[in-house]
């Protein structure tokens, strides 16, 4: 019989391989599964905490799971190390930590192209959950991008333009090396670009400092929810940078 | 055209057919049904035909009132506070606090009326009070007034701590340019720790000025 697996994180290929080789089915603890207020996680984990991390907790408060993956290397973070031990005691299922140091790149074609930016991360996340390599795509001329991980809150990716191109561990997850830092790294200086970070997450540090280097940049972090002082930044942002916030879209 | 800045107390009108200066209106009076064709601020979406947020009327607004090509310009209103930092002519940093910046202008009017105080009569003091926010700053007020300062001698201190916060708020620049209602009150332009410009409290109709100047004329708006 299916199992219902976990994961957390970007565990190592060999992992996703073997569980689709077995037929079971992948649930991606990173994102919201359920409606429930996040509070709940409280008992377990401090409220000011990765909105990332808060929300595997409530997944596994609330979603019959036979096991969960939860990588804890460098491909992900250390709080994700630390949380490892609270779901390890809070489930009574098999909580199976591993460190993703794959190298093989998959390359990153959605990140390059020309889709409204939440279907790009709809479909980067969701490819987690498979070995295959991506179908080519074409790559668009991008006007501006976003830098970071996938945020708690998808409708911020909304004010983007399609032509926005994806960068930092999003780009990692894409190309299914999330411990590649050099990747990692890579922005444009030529497109005005978004650094965004969830709060209190140790990556704010790497956002800030090459929104510093960039020659037109915003760092911006973000809970739970996106407030509407951090859209009305990113629009003003886009706006002041000649771009029409999400409203560009395909003829 | 009727731009219009809805402010959380007051909003700013401006009928550009007229030459006169903009009428300011307290929220709370304005007709309901009045309709602007763009408008930035406090529900300028429902109550316009075309808006933009404040952050980029505070810019363009900015960058027509101030020939600069550095400078930061920090927005105090009632309810928030707001900054944008121009480095070479164009925006390089901005920041918009509602949370922790809540209701510092209307508070800082609202103690002028029931202290029935006039700024334009109290010095600056040494120092303010440690506050993030117009809320739970009045509590310091109470307990100053109760250990025996004045009431003018407390509010003031409200009043730098207010500025002093909001100059930490737009990274403690050595000068800036201020635009809100604000400008109008000496002891808090007095009590920043920095060389302030006020600008007054039109700048971000100077920024849908600017907007409109850059609009290709289209059905929506219309003729200018």
């Amino acid at each position: 019989m299916a199992r219902r697996v976990g994961i957390v994180g970007v565990p190592p290929l060999v992992v996703i391989e073997e569980i689709n080789r077995e037929g079971d089915s992948i649930v991606d603890l990173d994102e919201p599964q359920i409606r429930a207020p996040i509070d709940q996680t409280a008992v377990y984990i401090p409220r000011v905490y990765c909105a990332i991390l808060r929300t595997v907790v409530l997944n596994c408060l609330h979603l019959p799971l036979d096991m969960v993956y939860i990588d804890v290397g460098p491909g992900k973070c250390d709080c994700a190390l630390h949380v490892a031990e609270v779901l390890a005691d809070m489930l009574k299922v098999p909580v199976i930590r591993t460190r993703n140091r794959d190298t093989r790149a998959f390359g990153h074609p959605l990140c390059t192209s020309r889709l409204p930016l939440i279907e790009k991360f709809n479909r980067i996340t969701k490819g987690v959950q498979s070995a295959a390599p991506y179908p080519p795509m074409e790559a668009c001329p991008p006007k501006c991008g976003f830098w970071g991980v996938p945020p708690r809150d998808f409708s911020l990716l909304t004010l983007f333009p399609e032509t926005t191109h994806v960068f930092g561990w999003t780009r990692c997850m894409e190309n299914k090396t999330p411990a590649d830092l050099e990747l990692e790294r890579v922005f444009d200086p030529a497109i005005p670009t978004v650094f965004f970070s969830q709060s209190f997450c140790a990556k704010s540090a790497l956002a800030k400092h090459l929104a510093a280097k960039h020659p037109r940049a915003i760092a911006v972090d973000c809970d739970v929810a996106a407030s509407s002082s951090t859209r009305a930044k990113i629009e003003a942002f886009l706006e002041l940078s000649g771009i029409e916030p999400g409203k560009e879209r395909t003829p | 055209m009727l731009l219009a800045d809805f402010g959380t107390s007051y909003c700013k009108i401006l009928d550009t057919k007229s030459e006169g200066i903009p009428r300011i209106v307290a929220t709370r009076d304005l007709d309901r049904a009045f309709r602007a064709d763009l408008a930035t601020g406090h529900n300028a979406a429902r109550r316009s035909r075309r808006s933009i947020n404040e952050l980029t009327a505070l810019a363009r607004g900015g960058q027509r009132l101030v020939d600069r090509a550095d400078f930061v310009l920090l927005d105090c209103g009632s309810r928030d506070i707001k900054y944008v930092r121009f480095r070479g002519g164009e925006v390089v940093d901005m920041g918009w606090n509602a949370e922790c910046g809540a209701s510092m202008g209307f508070t800082i009017e609202l103690l002028s009326t029931y202290y029935r105080l006039d700024y334009a009569a109290i010095p600056p003091p040494a120092a303010g009070f440690s506050i993030t926010c117009g809320v739970l700053g009045m509590s310091h007020i109470f307990d100053a007034v109760v250990s025996g300062a004045s009431e003018a001698e407390a509010v003031a201190r409200f009043v730098r701590g207010i500025a002093l916060n909001a100059h930490r708020f737009a990274h403690e620049p050595e000068e800036l340019y201020l635009s809100g209602g604000l400008c109008a009150n000496p002891l808090f332009v007095a009590s920043f720790p920095c060389q302030v410009h006020p600008l007054g409290r039109f700048v971000l109709l100077e920024g849908l000025r600017a907007t409109l100047d850059e609009l290709p004329v289209s059905p929506l708006l219309g003729a200018q």
